[in-house]
């Protein structure tokens, strides 16, 4: 009972952090139409960034938002120089990003090497809490939860709530009628791109704190990613969320009552989905 | 096939069949992974070049039917002539499975086939009692049926080179029956396809399971060559790499994944001995492809031909 209980903590909790890369990578996609498979790289990228920062400032916030800043300008850079070369052809843009995610993966191992490094988390995230029943659990992994759910909150505001968001779904809508009613669809597209960048670089940053970074990481993080999207449906903010809690509930409980076959835990019930809803649970026609 | 394509088909093979004679065990041992590679290149390239989808899954194949022949050659001492069509059945029977990601389009089949790749991956990562997990299966013979038995690697390259050769026929027979024709009429418009009456679903779907089969030789023939099988055979840098493989030759061919085989596997080879970076190197070469040579060599290669015999018939 107090497994069950643990297990869905440790899978709600890696559900707040697939849905960090996940919100971004789905949102991208939705108003720019961009798979942007270096995502996981970005990921790691950060990460390191973060985990550098971290050693030498000794501050956890500074890791967090300089790892999201690193990715930001970086991602800047490859949309504006690479990706919008490919225009709307997904097959190039796949090919392009996963070259991208070689270039940065090799990078990174020769900067940082090959062990497992863990990004040092601050004093008073340490240590375990109290659950209600005599539960111990880790409290940076419980705080992950809130945190998730504080992005979730931000996110979901800004894109049903305010103007930006607004337009942002209009963008995703129709981009032709957007931009022909004089909105400027590229200062968007930049914006959004950045905020995606952010969310995967700090990402990095916060996963790195309990799963640690190694070469290799960032494809293995990008499948949940691709998984939660594939679940939620491309370009929904929701589906991204709904989507984490499914996969992140789903691998805790794959790692616990399966273990060597928790992949298939994991992935069968999406081939399933697949089968009655090609386009996930929030998809729509693209 | 006119006859420069006659012409370069036979220097070609001329030169695949001369090759032991002038080549070191270091070069046959590489010209016998591009061709096996170059096999499964195909094999991707029968869905990308011909139906317009680009699948990430087929590493999986190709793994699964390696890992089926070595378990079967080395634990249970199962002779070639049941292990190999073993192998080529298991990957072809996961075909059938993974068969159903056709029933998606576009960017939802390219993510759906790296999420079905990735199973595969990882059940052979994780499930070590069975598949030796990051070891994986080891010592795998050389091929042996009967009184026939392959003893060096020469003998084996004739082997691999006369089964591709067979193999490349049949496709050229397959993508120009009215079958592969059909294929063709789908990646130009799948509706007008299924307004004419076409079951165009089970067109595709049939294809996935064809190209899985072939993916599924390949692996057959490379766990013979590798005498070992592990994870990363089945992992998505594979599937991704070979259909770059089937891009950088020229996709929609039959020698172009051979050929881009060649080039990736040789550049790798070359660029490893003297820099450290090598994935780094790889992944230029993604990004360059799709950046200057979106129709691969083959392409360039026909867009140059072009602009100079357009210069040639220009009377000025």
């Amino acid at each position: 009972m107090t497994s069950t209980i643990l297990q869905a903590i440790n899978g709600v909790s890696f559900a707040a952090l697939l849905f960090l890369l996940a919100s971004g990578f789905t949102l991208s996609f939705g108003l720019m139409r961009v798979v942007n498979m270096a995502h996981g790289a970005y990921y790691l990228l950060g990460g390191y960034v973060g985990l550098t920062l971290a050693e030498q400032t000794g501050s956890f916030a500074v890791a967090i938002l300089g790892g999201g800043a690193a990715i930001v300008v970086l991602g800047y850079l490859v949309d504006r120089f690479l990706i919008r070369r490919t225009g709307e052809n997904h097959l190039a843009q796949v090919l392009l990003t996963v070259g991208l995610a070689f270039v940065i993966g090799d990078v990174a191992l020769a900067i940082w090497g090959g062990d497992n490094l863990k990004v040092p988390v601050p004093p008073f995230l340490r240590g375990a809490v109290e659950l209600p029943g005599g539960v111990y659990y880790p409290k940076y992994r419980f705080v992950l939860i809130f945190f998730g759910a504080l992005v979730f909150a931000v996110l979901w505001i800004l894109y049903r709530k305010t103007q930006i968001g607004a337009v942002v779904r209009a963008g995703v809508d129709d981009r032709e009628q957007v931009s022909a009613t004089g909105i400027n669809i590229d200062r968007l597209f930049v914006m959004t791109s950045g905020l995606a960048s952010f969310l995967a670089g700090m990402a990095g940053v916060v996963g790195g704190a309990f799963l640690t970074l190694y070469p290799g990481a960032e494809w293995e993080i990008l499948v949940f990613a691709l998984v939660v999207v594939i679940v939620g449906g491309l370009g929904s903010l929701e589906g991204a969320m709904v989507g984490a809690l499914i996969v992140g509930l789903l691998d805790a409980y794959g790692r616990w009552l399966l273990p060597e076959f928790s992949y298939f835990v994991l992935f069968g019930p999406i081939a399933l989905l697949m089968l009655f809803r090609p386009r996930g649970l929030f998809g729509t026609e693209h | 096939m006119d006859r420069s394509r006659v012409t370069v088909v036979i220097v070609v093979l001329a030169a695949a069949l001369a090759l032991p004679f002038y080549a070191g065990p270091f070069w046959m041992g590489l010209a016998t992974q591009i061709i096996i590679f170059g096999l499964l290149a195909l094999s991707v390239d029968l869905l990308l070049g011909h139906t317009g989808l680009f699948s990430l899954c087929h590493a999986s194949f190709f793994a699964v039917a390696a890992y089926t022949t070595a378990i079967l050659q080395v634990r249970y001492g199962t002779p070639t002539v049941f292990a190999a069509p073993a192998g080529v059945l298991a990957g072809t029977l996961l075909a059938l499975v993974f068969g159903i990601a056709v029933r998606t389009r576009g960017v939802y089949f390219i993510l759906i086939t790296i999420a079905l790749g990735f199973i595969v991956w990882g059940v052979a990562y994780r499930w070590s009692s069975f598949t030796g997990g990051d070891n994986g299966v080891t010592n795998v013979p050389f091929p042996s049926i009967g009184p026939l038995a392959v003893t060096s690697h020469l003998q084996y390259y004739y082997l691999v080179l006369a089964i591709v050769m067979l193999c490349a026929l049949g496709y050229r027979m397959l993508v120009s029956s009215p079958f592969g024709l059909g294929l063709r009429g789908i990646k130009a418009s799948e509706s007008r396809m299924r307004s004419l009456g076409y079951r165009t679903a089970l067109h595709l779907y049939v294809a996935f399971v064809l190209s899985g089969a072939l993916a599924s030789l390949a692996g057959v023939l490379y766990v013979y060559y590798n005498r070992f099988v592990n994870p990363v055979t089945g992992s998505f840098q594979i599937s991704v790499e070979v259909a770059l493989m089937a891009i950088v030759g020229g996709s929609g061919t039959i020698i172009g994944p051979f050929i881009g085989s060649g080039v990736l596997l040789g550049l790798r080879n070359w660029v490893s001995s003297f820099f450290e970076l090598h994935a780094a190197v790889m992944g230029v070469v993604f990004i360059a492809t799709v950046l200057w040579a979106p129709d691969g060599l083959v392409g360039l290669a026909r867009r140059l031909r072009k602009r100079r015999t357009g210069i040639r018939k220009d009377p000025a």
